[in-house]
């Protein structure tokens, strides 16, 4: 059944990405509560660490995705096995080795070590951890790069892409690991690990992963979906590196980034359009009868997620003249928990949609539950995206506008932060319910 | 034109651009006119911390995990650029602060964390040098933030109106989202038919 045998390890990336997705919901709802009962309850674990957790595990699952993705779509598309099998089991056992250490090491070593824990957003991981991802990190650029190398099959340009993505991911977390004694040098290239993780490396391989599962799974021809998606690709470079510019308004950079940073991330919405239409454009002629509804939703998600939650709601703040306001509000937190789950959480669950059925030979699986799952997913983020929303619109305008002190804010805001909460209750059961389909689809056939 | 092309032209193009870019936003005289980190001190029992030293102790204190700095960080806790302002620029009080922190607010007291008070003088040296940073005019004048006051305001509990209020909120998004859904499935099944 399996074409290229290496593949069939592939699949613990995509369970475990999913299950390490749970762990991060459950520390994001635990930190929803430290926002609703502030200062009356001591919750065992402090909201830093908390923090930190949420965002390190987010980094790893969605390393774990995609690293996953890339080695289960590439050897078909180069017409050979991957290079080094043995090197897929490694490597994801090292990650995880890592993952397991960064995480003892936030919840036992924060404040007392910083090699373990460095404290800066996204990249809190201590100096340590960093050196050793990164190794095992470049040992995943080595595999795909020489099984690239001595491809047997002239490589199809969405895999480029995608295979571009995922080596530039890599690559762009090195930026953010050098010391810089000035806080404006240390957030300048703090931002390039993530602006260019989420607006260039992480869209390149949304782009090439969507692009190749409406080639396989629609019948639209190949040329017009490669021609999209190099338009699309060259768009997202030419606004989205140049619209790091949005990062660099208030951090002690010059003024002319307001120019350039507002221009250019102003335009960023313009690809993520030409991705969603295009798809949209290509799913309606297609006369190829669908089999994997859900992978389907996912990927349909992931488009309209990336181009709501990372055009529209990056748009509505990116001119400096709003950001000036909106800048550290819980506007940014609304923007975040619709782009980032938006695009890549549905993105990874559409890899796992493919991948897991294939590999545990049950294509023709009961869908009902990943569709049931997959809405339950995206009524609890909308809930939580629009409660934060109207919280940091009111926090814009009676904090920044008005000139309230932050607690008195704080406390008029409950109300949504409650709302928040709620949403991330029912975002939980969605992903528990997608994660039980996803364990059923694959059991005592993977891993 | 060749697909692979644009897209090295679409990479290429702006990240040469970014090259001069950065050259101006740091080395020339474009650059903000922002402080030495070296050269902000402060001194505490005959001893000067400067403020590389407390960046150090910033991050590893891991300060980020709840306040934002110049808005960069988590909305938890207020934003810290102009903290030393607001604290009047007296960093034996803002240490003490630190070291104690304010349990009625969610704010852990940094000594439990196992900061010393050097460390705690020393994240007051970084948190000098932050509030001269140039930062374009930002937060802006008449805010909170800028204008430096300590924040007198208690946390309060959430209080049974704004629960209802919130009620009404949530039922409406909900069934407008439910509407949204069910007519996305009806519209799939009746192409189907």
């Amino acid at each position: 059944m399996i074409e290229y045998p290496s593949i069939a390890r592939t699949g613990k990336y995509f369970v475990t990405a999913i299950l390490l997705f749970i762990f991060q919901m459950i520390l994001g709802l635990i930190m929803s509560f430290d926002f609703v009962l502030r200062g009356t309850s001591n919750t065992p674990v402090p909201f830093d660490i908390l923090k930190s957790l949420h965002l390190n595990v987010m980094v790893l699952w969605l390393l774990l995705g995609f690293i996953g993705g890339l080695y289960f779509l590439l050897p078909k598309e180069v017409g050979r096995d991957i290079k080094y099998p043995v090197l897929i089991d490694f490597q994801f056992w090292f990650l995880l080795l890592i993952g397991t250490g960064i995480i003892i090491s936030e919840l036992f070593f924060t404040g007392k070590n910083w090699w373990l824990v460095e404290g800066r957003e996204y990249v809190e991981a201590g100096r340590f951890w960093d050196i050793l991802l990164t190794l095992g990190l470049l040992s995943v650029v080595y595999n795909v790069g020489i099984t690239i190398h001595e491809r047997k099959r002239h490589m199809s340009s969405p895999m480029l892409v995608l295979a571009a993505g995922a080596v530039g991911s890599i690559l762009m977390y090195i930026p953010g690991e050098i010391w810089f004694n000035s806080i404006i040098a240390a957030e300048y290239f703090r931002w390039w690990v993530v602006h260019y993780w989420v607006e260039a490396t992480f869209e390149l391989i949304a782009a090439g992963a969507i692009a190749l599962i409406l080639l396989s799974i629609t019948d639209v021809r190949r040329e017009i979906i490669e021609k999209y998606l190099a338009i699309e690709v060259a768009l997202v470079l030419i606004t989205g590196i140049i619209g790091q510019g949005h990062h660099y308004y208030w951090i002690g950079t010059p003024g002319f980034w307001l120019f350039v940073g507002g221009l250019f991330s102003a335009l960023e919405p313009v690809p993520l359009f030409l991705m969603a239409w295009s798809a949209y454009k290509d799913l309606k002629e297609n006369k190829k009868p669908m089999q994997n509804k859900v992978a389907l939703y996912m990927i349909i998600g992931a488009t309209l997620g990336n181009l709501l939650g990372a055009g529209v709601w990056g748009f509505i703040h990116t001119l400096p003249q709003i950001n000036f306001f909106t800048h550290g509000t819980q506007i940014t937190a609304s923007h975040a928990h619709f782009a980032t789950p938006g695009t890549y959480l549905f993105l990874v669950l559409g890899f796992a949609y493919i991948a897991i059925p294939a590999l545990s030979d049950r294509t023709n699986f009961f869908q009902l539950r990943g569709k049931i799952g997959f809405w339950i997913l995206v009524i609890g983020f909308l809930n939580m995206i629009i409660a934060l929303l109207l919280a940091g619109i009111i926090q814009v305008q009676l904090q920044r506008i008005s000139g309230m002190s932050f607690m008195e804010v704080q406390n008029i805001l409950l109300p949504f932060y409650g709302w928040r909460t709620i949403g991330g209750v029912i975002a939980l059961m969605g992903g528990l319910v997608v994660t039980y389909d996803i364990i059923m689809i694959g059991r005592k056939k993977i891993v | 034109m060749n697909n692979v092309r644009l897209i090295l032209i679409g990479l290429l193009i702006p990240s040469l651009l970014m090259i001069p870019y950065s050259i101006i936003s740091f080395y020339t005289d474009f650059a903000n006119k922002n402080p030495e980190p070296a050269q902000v001190t402060v001194s505490f029992q005959g001893k000067v911390y400067n403020a590389i030293e407390g960046k150090r102790a910033f991050e590893q204190y891991q300060c980020m995990g709840c306040h934002s700095i110049v808005g960069n960080g988590a909305y938890f806790g207020p934003d810290l650029t102009n903290v030393y302002k607001r604290m009047k620029g007296n960093d034996a009080a803002l240490a003490a602060y630190l070291l104690s922190g304010v349990p009625a607010k969610g704010m852990p007291p940094m000594r439990e964390r196992e900061m010393g008070e050097e460390d705690a003088y020393r994240t007051v040296a970084f948190l000098k040098y932050a509030q001269m940073l140039d930062t374009n005019g930002w937060p802006n004048n008449g805010s909170w933030d800028r204008d430096g006051n300590i924040d007198g305001v208690q946390a309060k509990q959430i209080s049974p109106s704004g629960i209802w209020q919130i009620i009404l909120g949530i039922v409406f998004i909900n069934v407008l989202i439910f509407i949204v859904i069910m007519e996305y499935e009806r519209g799939k099944e009746e192409k189907h038919d």
